[in-house]
């Protein structure tokens, strides 16, 4: 299907704090509790439709690690969107905002937007609970209250933290849930409407490619009315 | 040897990179003497494209404008099916998927790729997977890229062509060559593997390979090695490229920390109890094929520093490996002296 625009994101943060994981769960709307770490680049990539457009993501997943710092910085050229991400149950990663920032802002274009990601990764303190959930539909509410009341107990970093962090630097603040899904749409698309608004406003040449912004072969108006989910660019199996 | 590939759109679907080109007719594809002998020198087409090694699929999604990577380097590509161990090699996944795998140079003028490069294809239904010149173009995904430095590959099963492929992070590949490829594709891969394994000494000694071209202009070739003020050049003429080189850094200094970081995840991985997403309905994640078939850590040695490396301190040569893996791929393949590339 043809699209408007396409727009490269980027998702950076610590190790741990749980990108891939946003990521699957944006394009395949699935959760993998355990994933690889990461080394290079994985890709993932949607469609969405904002203001009746088709515009496509395409989302670069990077290595958290402190020793991939140096090529992670490789990946920044040309992108449209960063999605800054730290982990609610772990302080650490929250402290460590302010380097990952600098290496934004530093690698990549100026207009770039970045949204900060309170994600949590923090696993169920009740094993059963999963269980439950493939036995019993109906018990998976009841698993969603437990594991709430255990996330909250071991949240170290508060969400007005996280607004604060993002007021001072000009950032877009989200807390999401990459296993529950929760906000994790509102926020890979929150980001693309506000890179849209910065388009309409001429803030972006889309006719620099290092803005992270391509113009589609038919920059044609679709039905579409809502900005929402267009399915899985990757789902439906396929190899590696 | 630059890639130019020809036949590049900017067609895009909503799922898919669509690719589309048009491939010279060539005769069977059995010989690799057939190429060098039908054509003049001067006129002598590509027969890595005729091979589907070159210029193929992944390399236009590669450097096609949604996402324009290394787009002065050559890819050296085939088309593998993944497949898992057990009492006989079998398919992982429907016959309509393939993996595609590459690997090429962030800077088209190391001696040797860095970069390995992975995508899976669907192809339509029915269709024929002929990798150098399918009938329509089937959908390809890329899905990841990896610096070659942490990855091992190994020939797996030299009779079913299999290759194996590790990362430092411990996920196996195991990948058979798509059976439409001729046996000398396999050689390719084989020769391909020897060199990242032991290096390639012979990329600007060997004096059967004639350089009839060079990537790197003489005069930016400083003989002393004075890698700096060539990519200071570089830099200044190619700012897309710049960064990339960046990749080429650090990549060493990674490991101790992959390594320690890997022990502490296996430890929270067997603490952990797989929980099983409501909406995951037991699609395959491949877990299983990641289990390594050895603990034997030994190969991550080679992640340090190859030797072509250490042959090579300058770190810039004027003769890109990907065009002397053809031209050394052995006698019973090609004329001693290099008249093609």
């Amino acid at each position: 299907m043809a699209y408007a625009y396409l727009f490269k994101y980027i998702i950076i943060g610590d190790t741990g704090v749980g990108k891939s994981c946003l990521l699957l769960q944006f394009t395949d709307k699935r959760f993998q509790p355990v994933h690889d770490l990461t080394i290079g680049v994985e890709f993932g990539a949607r469609m969405i439709t904002i203001d009746g457009k088709q515009i496509k993501l395409q989302i670069w997943d990077t290595a958290g690690q402190e020793s991939f710092r140096s090529i992670t910085r490789s990946y920044y050229r040309g992108a449209a969107g960063a999605l800054l991400v730290y982990d609610i149950t772990r302080r650490d990663t929250f402290n460590h905002l302010t380097t990952w920032l600098e290496d934004a802002r530093q690698h990549s274009n100026s207009n770039m937007v970045i949204m900060l990601i309170g994600n949590k990764r923090t696993q169920s303190a009740f094993p059963w609970t999963g269980i439950i959930c493939i036995y019993s539909h109906k018990l998976t509410s009841l698993s969603a209250i437990f594991e709430n009341v255990d996330l909250e107990s071991r949240r170290e970093v508060k969400k007005e933290e996280g607004e604060a962090f993002a007021r001072e630097h000009g950032l877009i603040f989200m807390e999401t849930s990459a296993k529950t899904a929760s906000n994790v749409e509102e926020a890979f698309i929150n980001t693309a409407k506000e890179i849209y608004e910065k388009i309409q406003e001429g803030v972006f040449d889309i006719n620099n490619e290092a803005n992270g912004i391509k113009i589609g072969p038919q920059h044609a108006a679709t039905n579409a009315t809502h900005a929402g989910n267009q399915g899985g660019q990757q789902a439906g199996g396929g190899c590696c | 040897m630059s890639s130019v590939p020809h036949g590049k759109t900017w067609r895009k679907s909503k799922k898919t990179v669509k690719v589309t080109r048009s491939y010279p007719t060539f005769p069977s594809l059995n010989a690799w003497e057939e190429f060098r002998g039908l054509f003049p020198v001067d006129q002598e087409p590509n027969p890595g494209v005729g091979l589907g090694v070159e210029e193929g699929l992944l390399c236009q999604v590669v450097h096609s404008p949604e996402f324009n990577l290394f787009p002065n380097s050559v890819v050296f590509e085939s088309n593998f099916v993944q497949v898992k161990r057990g009492r006989n090699w079998r398919d992982i996944y429907k016959a309509s998927y393939t993996m595609a795998l590459g690997v090429t140079s962030s800077v088209p003028c190391l001696p040797l790729p860095n970069i390995l490069l992975m995508a899976s294809v669907k192809w339509h239904q029915g269709q024929s997977q002929t990798w150098n010149r399918p009938s329509t173009a089937p959908n390809i995904f890329l899905k990841r890229i990896l610096p070659l430095k942490f990855v091992e590959l190994q020939v797996c099963d030299h009779h079913q062509r299999i290759l194996q492929l590790r990362t430092v992070t411990e996920k196996i590949y195991y990948l058979k060559l798509h059976p439409d490829h001729p046996e000398t594709v396999f050689h390719f891969w084989i020769r391909l593997v020897q060199i990242l394994q032991k290096g390639l000494s012979i990329t600007t000694k060997d004096p059967r390979i004639l350089v009839t071209h060079c990537l790197v202009p003489k005069n930016c070739c400083s003989p002393s090695g004075d890698s700096k003020l060539v990519q200071k050049k570089l830099q200044a003429s190619q700012p897309s490229e710049s960064l990339i080189q960046l990749m080429a850094k650090g990549e060493s200094e990674a490991l101790s920390q992959i390594f320690a970081d890997l022990h502490q995840q296996n430890q929270l991985r067997s603490s952990k109890k797989v929980e099983i997403n409501k909406n995951s309905s037991g699609r395959d994640s491949s877990r299983e094929d990641s289990i390594p078939c050895t603990r034997d850590l030994r190969w991550r040695a080679s992640f340090t520093y190859g030797e072509w490396e250490r042959e090579n301190p300058s770190g810039l040569q004027p003769l890109s490996l990907l065009s002397t893996l053809a031209a050394s791929t052995g006698p019973q393949l090609a004329p001693p002296i290099g008249n093609s590339i």
